[in-house]
């Protein structure tokens, strides 16, 4: 009964852009919702270089961070590197976007190899690990790699876990396992700015086989990352406001969804207290579930993991850190950097910048893509422009 | 510079010696940005783009080979390709051209920027290949953003815009 809604939606929205492509075809998707006064901007996505950036090339030493913090290149050569996970013998499994790949990275004694285990995937951002399998989301399927860590030179065929409803823009996708043991990912709105169909604009879940999936949150722009508290288990999620509003609005936001079913906005409310002037009209912002936490705008936040690790001074436990890419749709650059987020009951959340310094004016130096932890508690950090992953180390 | 000189040349005999190239049906490299050149081999080398001569070239072709021979073509003087045009295609080319937002990503002259191709004076026939593959989803870009441009192209509006790019100046891209 879905896949008809579905085909039938398919089909208007069809028959709306034919309409619309005798007289004046759609911009592409980075450009839709541009007004009228700021065609000639020259605002335009971040283009990736062709070639990850060898170690020795890469500006790590201007990132600043807290005293008794260090960081390092941990791996190069992972062109594009998005979300990481660890498999259960130690190996890193590493997504991408454009790079169109899924590498593995072994860890030989001090020095790192990487191995390509997919390739030709469609945008294949998210990884997720359980039970010996890598689950990896690409734009139309999520799929499941069996035994793979014993099987890194010659991987398995993979199987098709579930196949996600069509739209390419804002559909590369974390992946990530809930204390339920569900797979949770995000279903982005295919556009800048517009009424999504119903399929899109969320954050959802589906078991490990595919079977018995759910919307977990409504009215999501794009979520990009994700993470569930440490101690009350619960969700919290980030998402990228729209382009072209203005440099300083709307928000990208911190979310938290205690239950599922709650709606955060979007199309209708922008960054919890904005009302749309047009799918907004007769609408309020009291309806929907309001952010946590306005984090700045275009900052682009993508990683977001809990710290529940012991090497880092006592005050990080618990708290979350959000890498954020940086902006491309603001006239200066804002981003570029890791903030934290202390939570506590009754408190309103504490914002702090971790690290930070990977633009100088307008150039981009470095960009923080996603977080992972390794086991004594340090961190890592891919950057999907330079295709690295960098390690952050605390020594008292 | 020179490393890219001495790997194309294999390259010269179809894109011409300096990346300007003669048949027809074969894109002109030079003066196209290099990550432009360097994307387009990594597409067929792992398969995104698929050309009967082009693909056994690249499947041996290193990251660091790629990038010698996009820096070389992108340090080449583009030239006019010696075709001929329909003036009355190539105005309605112009005003798709608007229509359907080309100077977006292609830049107001379509000479192309970091990883999106000079269109201006390239190849007729390349031109209208390539919009129809990119139609049929036969060839695959990074983002998606080309494969949507070319779904409402109807098979004259491709020609009409393929005439009208090949009008332009052959102006190098500068990046």
């Amino acid at each position: 009964m879905r896949r008809v809604t579905i085909s039938v939606l398919t089909l208007v929205i069809l028959a709306a852009f034919v309409s619309v492509a005798l007289a004046q075809a759609p911009p592409p998707a980075w450009k839709q919702g541009q007004p009228p006064e700021m065609a000639s901007s020259p605002l335009a996505p971040i283009p990736l270089p062709p070639t990850p950036t060898p170690a020795s090339q890469i500006p790590v030493g201007k990132i600043k961070l807290p005293p008794g913090f260090s960081i390092s290149v941990w791996a190069d050569g992972l062109h594009n590197a998005r979300q990481m996970v660890w498999g259960a013998r130690g190996t890193l499994f590493v997504g991408t976007r454009v790079a169109n790949q899924v590498y593995a990275v072994v860890d030989r004694g001090g020095r790192r190899a990487v191995k390509v285990i997919a390739k030709g995937l469609a945008q294949p951002s998210g990884v997720a690990f359980k039970d010996g399998a890598l689950y990896v989301a690409e734009i139309p399927r999520i799929l499941k790699y069996e035994n793979i860590e014993a099987n890194l030179d010659s991987p398995p065929a993979p199987k098709v876990v579930y196949e996600f409803p069509q739209g390419a823009h804002h559909n590369w996708r974390f992946l990530m396992f809930g204390p339920d043991g569900k797979l949770y990912f995000n279903m982005g709105a295919p556009c800048n700015f517009c009424m999504p169909p119903d399929t899109h604009a969320n954050v959802s879940r589906v078991n490990p086989d595919g079977t018995g999936f759910e919307y977990v949150a409504f009215g999501v722009r794009n979520s990009t990352g994700a993470d569930f508290h440490p101690v009350t288990k619960e969700l919290y999620f980030v998402s990228h406001g729209r382009d072209w509003a203005g440099d300083d609005f709307p928000n990208d936001t911190l979310h938290h969804a205690p239950r599922k079913g709650l709606h955060f906005g979007f199309p209708y409310c922008h960054q919890g207290d904005a009302i749309d002037p047009d799918f907004g009209k007769g609408r309020s912002c009291s309806e929907f579930a309001p952010p946590l936490l306005k984090l700045g705008a275009h900052v682009a936040p993508i990683g977001t993991r809990f710290y529940t690790g012991s090497l880092f001074p006592a005050q990080y436990r618990n708290r979350l850190f959000i890498a954020q890419k940086g902006s491309w749709n603001r006239t200066v650059k804002q981003g570029y950097r890791i903030m934290t987020v202390e939570l506590k009951p009754g408190a309103a959340p504490k914002y702090e910048v971790f690290a930070e310094g990977c633009h100088e004016g307008d150039k981009a130096l470095c960009r923080p893509t996603h977080i992972e932890w390794m086991s004594d508690g340090s961190m890592l950090v891919s950057d999907d422009m330079h295709g690295a992953i960098y390690h952050i180390t605390y020594k008292r | 510079m020179e490393a890219g000189r001495k790997k194309a040349s294999p390259c010269a005999a179809c894109h011409g010696p300096d990346g300007n190239a003669a048949t027809p049906g074969t894109p002109s490299l030079a003066g196209q940005p290099a990550w432009f050149t360097h994307w387009a081999l990594i597409k067929y080398r792992d398969g995104r783009r698929k050309d009967p001569l082009m693909s056994p070239f690249a499947a041996n072709l290193s990251d660091a080979d790629m990038a010698d021979l996009a820096a070389y073509y992108a340090a080449q003087p583009p030239q006019a390709r010696p075709q001929v045009v329909d003036p009355a295609k190539a105005a309605e080319g112009r005003r798709l051209v608007d229509a359907h937002h080309c100077t977006s990503c292609h830049r107001p002259d379509l000479s192309g920027q970091h990883h999106v191709p000079r269109i201006a004076g390239q190849d007729l026939v390349y031109l209208v290949r390539l919009l129809r593959a990119y139609r049929a989803q036969t060839v695959g870009d990074l983002d998606g953003f080309m494969t949507a441009a070319a779904q409402p192209l109807s098979d004259a509006a491709i020609e009409s815009l393929a005439h009208y790019m090949a009008t332009l100046p052959a102006s190098p891209s500068g990046r």
